[in-house]
């Protein structure tokens, strides 16, 4: 459908232009919101996929975590140090050329790699929609449990250690 | 959406007539605030400009719109503009799936040489399965606007506003997700309308193999979870961010916190983000706990087929009766709007220890507490009828 895709498009490309500001932009303010905004557009694509839990708990989960790193960003970084520490030197030279070449590979290689995609073949596999939501609980709690668990306890030593490091010395508040 | 003109274009009409409803109410709700609070301090409030004052909010409306459009020279001038406006969207879209009434069955029908077939529009900006996921996760995008205004406006006071009300935020939506997890473990689904169904008629539950009735008590849910209601309420204050919990606006320490840089219509525009708040978290307390649409006692199919026998087309008995819930439910979110106004005049305001102590110390661990025992109460009920 017409209207389907135009939604797609417009979503999709917000998308897109959030990832890459969030990846090329100096301000880390802005980088921040351009994260936000790459959430809330992956929230509006799992929409238009009629995956409504996903969308919703996409937005609670990550938008809610963008901000708290947005705070982060607030309170922790001295932001005129930022811009000076990664403008100038050998090193961030260095940085800038790896990630250029890094770039055009991975462009290249998803224009190689799209093209060679075939269409998919056969009936697509969908699930009752009306208990997705129970069925996607279901397998949390049942199959992935363990990775589940997982990554709590992995988000929660993200977060003790994320502490750590803004208490001691490091980053660009050494010496400060 | 819809499947042919007639529900496109109803459908459509709706979300405006939802989005002009938020909008527009904002203006009554200042002037009962006013009047209000007037009221309660025991002086006049507005009382020149039109009948008892009510052309104030129109006068002001105009004032807004003519004073000067100024950017602080240290702001960054995108974040300045995008504020309000981000302030204004999780509010309206979230109070556009929340049900307001019956939904309305009419009958196939014919118009300009076509026959329309039978639709059902549910009294609701959109009825979405996953209702109570997406309006929290529609209005945690409220904060945004406010770290926007804070940063955006280059100004230290509005920063500190900013950050206070990030991190009360942040402390408060722990609560208040539990609140609302207990209750999707209490009904079992997520769905707001499946939620109202469930609290028709009077209050009966089973416990232990028997059925038990209280017949002068209505099925809702704050009978059952009168904690997860209390935390609620108290949380969706700190969310909406009124008093006891305005400490981001707290004249006497930050003039008026986040929006200090803001004036005219991008102020108004604030204005309506908070009032758009406190009427979802109103209408939020009806649908979870007060039987939403629902008139206490009386099941809403019951009526409809009253209303069926004695007007005759059932169509027209539909739309009425679609209509007289939505009255039943605005009666309910009036007193909880009114509730937040007079909890505004009769609390002073926290001091910042006592407010992260209160969302963290106290209101958290009753919340976890909450969810737990109610978790062991429905998987042990469920046991006892299954074996």
């Amino acid at each position: 459908m017409a209207s389907e895709s135009f939604l797609f498009w417009l979503v999709a490309l917000l998308t897109m232009a959030g990832a890459l500001m969030t990846v090329t932009l100096t301000n880390p303010i802005f980088c921040a919101l351009s994260l936000a905004v790459t959430m809330v557009g992956v929230s509006a694509l799992f929409v238009t996929l009629d995956a409504y839990f996903l969308a919703g708990v996409q937005l609670i989960v990550y938008a809610g975590a963008v901000m708290v790193l947005f705070v982060m960003v607030l309170m922790l970084f001295d932001l005129k140090h930022e811009v000076k520490a990664f403008t100038r030197g050998i090193f961030s030279g260095a940085l800038k050329i790896a990630t250029v070449g890094l770039t055009a590979g991975l462009v290249s290689g998803a224009i190689f790699a799209t093209m060679r995609v075939s269409p998919p073949t056969g009936e697509p596999h969908l699930a009752p929609a009306n208990d997705l939501t129970a069925a996607l609980g279901q397998l949390l709690y049942s199959q992935y449990v363990f990775g589940f668990e997982a990554l709590g306890v992995l988000l929660l030593v993200v977060a003790v250690g994320a502490v750590a490091l803004a208490r001691s010395k490091g980053g660009t508040h050494a010496g400060s | 959406m819809g499947q042919d003109f007639v529900e496109v274009s109803i459908n459509v009409l709706k979300l405006i007539v939802i989005f002009l409803l938020i909008v527009q109410a904002v203006p009554v709700l200042v002037w009962l605030e006013r009047r209000g609070s007037a009221l309660i301090q025991n002086r006049l409030g507005p009382n020149r400009v039109g009948w008892m004052g009510l052309m104030q909010l129109l006068a002001d409306a105009v004032k807004f719109l003519f004073k000067e459009e100024f950017v602080p020279e240290k702001g960054i001038k995108v974040l300045y503009y995008a504020a309000p406006v981000v302030a204004l969207i999780p509010a309206t879209l979230a109070f556009c799936a929340i049900p307001l009434g019956h939904p309305i069955k009419v009958e196939a029908f014919h118009m300009l040489g076509h026959s329309w077939g039978p639709y059902v529009f549910p009294f609701q900006g959109y009825d979405m399965n996953i209702g109570i996921v997406f309006v929290l996760g529609v209005s945690s995008l409220a904060a945004y606007s406010l770290l926007l205004a804070g940063w955006g406006s280059g100004n230290k006071y509005s920063l500190l506003g900013a950050l206070r009300a990030s991190s009360q935020v942040i402390s408060y939506e722990l609560a208040l997700g539990l609140a609302v997890v207990s209750m999707v473990l209490f009904y079992g689904t997520l769905n707001l309308s499946e939620m109202i169904r469930q609290q028709q008629g009077v209050l009966v539950f089973q416990a232990f193999g028997q059925m038990i009735s209280v017949p002068w008590l209505p099925n809702w849910g704050i009978f059952y979870q009168p904690i997860a209601a209390i935390l609620f309420f108290a949380a969706t204050f700190a969310e909406s961010n009124r008093l006891p919990f305005d400490l981001p606006e707290g004249e006497a320490e930050l003039v008026a916190g986040f929006h200090v840089e803001y004036g005219g219509f991008k102020m108004l525009l604030f204005f309506i983000g908070e009032y758009g708040h406190m009427m979802v978290a109103s209408a939020l307390m009806t649908v979870f706990f007060f039987g939403g649409y629902q008139i206490p006692f009386v099941n809403p199919d019951e009526v409809y087929q009253n209303l069926t026998l004695s007007l005759g087309s059932s169509t027209l008995a539909s739309v009425v009766t679609g209509f007289l819930h939505h009255l039943v439910f605005f009666l309910k979110f009036a007193i909880f709007l009114w509730i937040f106004i007079q909890v505004r005049w009769t609390l002073p305001r926290f001091r910042y220890d006592q407010l992260m102590d209160l969302g963290w110390r106290t209101m958290l661990p009753w919340a976890l507490g909450n969810t737990m025992v109610t978790a062991l109460v429905i998987f042990i009920l469920n046991r006892s009828v299954g074996g």
